[in-house]
């Protein structure tokens, strides 16, 4: 009977909403604004439109940010602002993310 | 996706952020030539008096801070939100800082505009012959003070937008104060005593002023040319 490495273990325990690099990178820009517009997230990230809509779908159900609806003129206006679970988890991924790599000068 | 890279596309939403509620670039060169402009144009001996068809000339300038107010929303709007709108982190010690800026220059406005009605009220009551030497000032114009300041808390997003609108407000009033205080509450005769050291004090501190903002206008443009150049190159680094 095979027994998983303990940083196999660390690995396997990684937040898998957050750990996707579309969602990592979406909530990265959010954690570092109060309120991102949707084109700006499009921008920043390269995702399509409908990509983006799906990612942010699954961060919004698991909690991790809010959408924002407003007008701009008769313009919809769509903006996403991460929340106080969404920080946690990116703050939490972070810190998993730097004890698995390899410190500077150790393979 | 490493966390060097992670690093650098939340620095980069924080810079972006930035022209959206701290730095105006362009608008930024644009006071400082707004600024420079009026200090040039106020050489002219004949400023205070100079007509523009019907009107004096000072009756347009006043208006200067609030056409800046409009078109450094045109030009956020134009150059600087074309991304998308990203609201920065809010930030209680640089907040607190602003409406430090704010604060004051209500306090500036508010003795600006008690000094005109002062002169004004003076004048009135002591029966003072209106003086000769410069026009009659329009009235309308002791109500710019409470137009400066009520346009304030809203349209002034940034420390770096607080210090042109102060340093403009400051030239526009600097510049309409005098009519006040020579039409309606100057010393009578104060062309033969003249005012002795308070005049040369005044005269040396206007002087002094000038060339500050001359400097600053000068150092204005350069800064905002700058950002606007940075914001360009923001830009490019945007996939």
């Amino acid at each position: 009977m095979s027994t998983i490495k303990p940083d196999l273990h660390a690995i396997l325990d990684l937040d898998r909403i957050v750990h996707e690099p579309a969602r990592l990178a979406i909530l990265t820009v959010l954690a570092a604004a109060e309120a991102v517009e949707f084109l700006f997230l499009q921008r920043i990230t390269g995702l399509s439109k409908g990509n983006l809509s799906s990612h942010t779908q699954k961060l919004e159900a698991a909690g991790f940010l809010e959408t924002l609806k407003a007008f701009r003129g008769r313009i919809p206006v769509t903006s996403f602002q991460i929340t106080e679970d969404g920080r946690a988890a990116l703050h939490a991924y972070h810190k998993q993310l730097r004890a698995l790599l390899p410190k500077e000068g150790k393979p | 996706m490493t966390p060097h890279d992670l690093d650098a596309l939340g620095a980069l939403t924080r810079d972006y952020a930035a022209f959206q509620t701290r730095k105006s670039g362009l608008a930024t060169a644009l006071g400082g030539l707004m600024a420079v402009a009026l200090a040039v144009g106020s050489l002219s001996p004949l400023f205070m008096g100079a007509r523009l068809g019907h009107r004096l000339l000072l009756e347009y300038l006043v208006w200067t801070p609030l056409l800046w107010l409009l078109l450094k929303e045109f030009l956020a709007r134009a150059l600087y939100r074309g991304a998308g709108a990203v609201k920065a982190l809010p930030d209680g010690a640089y907040e607190r800082r602003r409406w430090f800026w704010i604060f004051g220059l209500a306090m500036f406005l508010l003795a600006v505009g008690l000094t005109g009605l002062y002169a004004f009220a003076r004048g009135l009551l002591q029966a003072h012959a209106p003086r000769g030497c410069v026009p009659a000032p329009p009235l309308w114009l002791l109500a710019m003070p409470p137009v400066y300041l009520l346009a304030m808390p809203w349209a002034i997003r940034g420390i770096e937008e607080a210090r042109v609108y102060a340093v403009l407000v400051g030239q526009s009033v600097l510049w309409f104060l005098p009519f006040f205080l020579f039409y309606f509450a100057a010393p009578t005769p104060p062309l033969k005593t003249g005012w002795g050291l308070f005049g040369d004090l005044l005269g040396v501190s206007i002087l002094v002023l000038w060339y500050l903002v001359m400097i600053w206008g000068a150092l204005a443009m350069v800064r905002g040319w700058k950002e606007h150049r940075d914001f360009r190159r923001l830009l490019g680094t945007l996939p």
